[in-house]
């Protein structure tokens, strides 16, 4: 058992802060009140810098890559990271990026608006497209750039197990959902320390405390899981990760919009770019109710 | 970053096992099945023990002075999940071996460390600790239990309850007030006091969690010599919480919920009821309390095989492992509810026990969040 980043693994994430703390990662409110904000420039650098490559670096591995994963979802602005970090290097390293990630019926699907390609998990195939223009945008609550996958692809068969890349996948949004609740868990910690009524902080009343805290024990135990999983490659680690983060994640939301009172309604304030990400991640992959159902199959199954 | 075992402490693990398969009885299961503090289990830890601590597995981590073999921070772990996991044959010494040895080492004089630490490193000493008092469960610094100086000795007067093992044990770790040398935290001292000293009674407290676990112990004009203070006047609390930072993370509760959910999937299966989703679903939610608990249990021994404060760590974890205890014991209840009746199923009957004390017992649930808030999360305190 070893919790504390290899020296590889510690430089890579010390670069990542430097640069996740750098302009282009500062957010804005924007002028058309969008509900996200892509970071192309910090995507750019990040990619360019070949951070998105790191899986595949034998001293720095999935794990460093869940790692990131989770960061760069911590930050208001956003970037295309999950697939890229945790499917690309593995399943198809020369697919340009970004990436958008298509698992069972149509629907809007995150990221298609920016994304150059498409990977696209069926029963018996995993296929790939690359967008010759961008998707177009579809309005959305979440706060993800949201778009239908165009009709006109020419889709091509990848040599990668269907049911390998979806645990893959499960291990990726586990990482981007534990990231999105961190993220907006720090903003709302941040905002009761400081708001004061009835003449004290807000977060010095219990009924406030008591709640973040267990969010705070439900995510970190949903990080280590998530960890676990991208070191170990065990399917049954991987549902059961996602499954207890999409399973924590209404609760958390509930309570962080909650203590943030009507300025977190409002957007103006970055808390629903967190709060609207792990909405939607929520559901992926049936949701987390399937997917802690799947981790009792992996877990209990008859060989 | 690495979440897997070494070899070595896989040999360590299998060795625990093989012991505990050669060693525990055909009917273990039903003298576990009333909890670590019943007469039955405390006797048979005065059997097990011994040969234990033949096996150099009662005090492994100890120092060799000592008896043990200055083992891995790691290993020790691992000794309690399997403990806990068969049901705790240790009995109340897993108490002697985690905290109180140790803080005696840290904290005795030349003459109870060779009274005292002898008989714990060869499995045959059983104790007690005097925390709790009517007036003083969470707040214990309230606490009201007196030591008088009269000469060279002390004498005693009060009350203490929820004390686990007292029915059987032969010394009290005891913490009381010394009239005189301060106020609140720093008014505190401690005493290891023989259990047969005249003016100790102990009655027994009928309760939810097993026969014969928890008591109600009286002090009325208890005399001992001034050589049964352990560490000085007013040094009580600060020696309480180094005993208490080695023993924070706790008892590797979630080992054995994620072994009893199996055995409930194990019966859910045979009767075909493993087919049903939600059924599925639920087992699914406990397994990931238990691996949440786990992990961060984890972080927390990491911290302390490092030689780091555990910190808040600790709390996460405790946190996390009621939350495992509680789940796997709803799902037995809810989908296996004939097991607590009648003849019933020993093992789910016994984790019940264990589980529902979980967030009470070693400092509630509440306290915990309390120093998540304040400690991990830098909330104010209350009046801030």
């Amino acid at each position: 058992m070893e919790f504390t980043p290899n020296d590889d693994q510690r430089t890579f994430l010390g670069v990542l802060d430097q640069i996740a703390a750098g302009p282009e990662a500062a957010w804005a409110v924007g002028t058309d009140w969008q509900r996200f904000q892509w970071s192309g420039a910090l995507d750019a650098i990040l990619d360019e810098n070949g951070f998105f490559d790191c899986a595949a670096e034998p001293d720095l591995g999935p794990v460093a890559a869940a790692e990131m994963v989770m960061r760069l979802a911590e930050l208001p602005v956003l970037v295309e990271s999950a697939a890229s970090a945790l499917l690309r290097p593995r399943f198809a390293p020369d697919l340009p990026r970004p990436l958008a990630v298509v698992v069972g019926p149509a629907q809007a699907i995150r990221f298609l608006p920016v994304a150059r390609s498409v990977i696209r998990v069926g029963t018996d195939a995993v296929e790939v497209a690359e967008l010759p223009d961008p998707a177009a945008p579809v309005d959305s609550l979440f706060a993800y750039p949201m778009g239908r996958v165009p009709a006109d692809l020419t889709w091509r068969k990848i040599a990668a197990d269907p049911a390998e890349m979806l645990d893959a996948w499960r291990v990726a949004v586990a990482a981007e959902l534990a990231g999105a609740l961190q993220g907006g868990l720090t903003s709302v910690l941040a905002h009761v320390r400081d708001r004061r009524q009835f003449g004290r902080a807000l977060g010095s009343f219990q009924a406030v405390q008591h709640r973040l805290a267990g969010a705070a024990a439900r995510i970190e135990g949903g990080r280590l899981m998530t960890l676990r999983a991208a070191a170990t490659g065990d399917p049954a680690e991987a549902a059961r990760a996602l499954g207890w983060l999409q399973n924590s994640a209404t609760t958390i939301a509930y309570d962080l919009h909650q203590f943030m009172g009507a300025m977190g309604l409002t957007l103006e304030h970055p808390l629903h770019r967190w709060t609207y990400r792990a909405r939607l991640l929520r559901s992926e992959m049936s949701g987390g109710t399937a997917n802690l159902a799947l981790a009792a199959d992996r877990t209990w199954s008859t060989p | 970053m690495d979440f897997d075992w070494t070899d070595e402490e896989r040999r360590f693990r299998d060795r625990v096992r093989a012991f505990l398969d050669r060693e525990l009885p055909g009917d273990w299961a039903e003298i576990a099945r009333h909890g670590p503090g019943s007469p039955e289990q405390t006797e048979f830890s005065l059997q097990f023990c011994p040969r234990l601590a033949e096996a150099g597995l009662l005090v492994p981590h100890w120092p060799a002075a000592w008896g043990g073999q200055d083992r891995p921070t790691w290993e020790h772990y691992i000794l309690g999940e399997e403990m806990w996991a068969a049901g705790e044959p240790r009995g109340a010494q897993y108490m002697n071996v985690n905290w109180i040895g140790p803080t005696l080492m840290q904290y005795g004089t030349d003459a109870q460390k060779a009274r005292y630490i002898p008989p714990m490193a060869e499995g045959r000493a059983i104790w007690c600790q005097g925390f709790s008092e009517p007036g003083a469960g969470s707040d214990l610094a309230s606490l009201k239990t007196r030591a008088t100086r009269d000469g060279t000795d002390y004498v005693i007067e009060g009350q203490k309850i929820w004390t686990s093992y007292a029915g059987l044990a032969e010394t009290c770790f005891l913490l009381a007030r010394v009239p005189g040398s301060g106020e609140g935290k720093a008014g505190i001292a401690i005493f290891l006091v023989p259990m047969d000293t005249p003016g100790i009674e102990v009655r027994s407290i009928p309760s939810l969690i097993g026969h014969g676990d928890i008591h109600e112990v009286f002090f009325t004009g208890v005399r001992v010599p001034e050589t049964a203070r352990f560490g000085g006047e007013g040094e009580g609390w600060s020696i309480i919480s180094y005993a208490l930072a080695n023993e924070r993370i706790g008892i590797a509760r979630y080992e054995l919920s994620a072994r009893v959910l199996g055995q409930m999937v194990a019966a859910l299966k045979a009767e075909g009821r493993f087919d049903d989703g939600a059924v599925r679903a639920r087992a699914g939610e406990a397994s990931a309390a238990c691996e949440a608990a786990r992990m961060l249990a984890y972080r927390a021994v990491d911290r302390r095989a490092k030689g780091h404060d555990v910190g808040t760590f600790a709390n996460i974890a405790r946190v996390a492992v009621v939350e495992a205890d509680r789940a796997v014991s709803d799902f037995g209840m809810e989908f296996l509810p004939e097991a607590y009746s009648g003849d019933g199923d020993a093992a789910f009957l016994a984790h019940h026990e264990r589980a529902i004390v979980a967030g009470i017992a070693a400092g509630a649930a509440e306290i915990q969040l309390d120093l998540i808030a304040r400690r991990h999360l830098d909330l104010p305190r209350g009046t801030a």
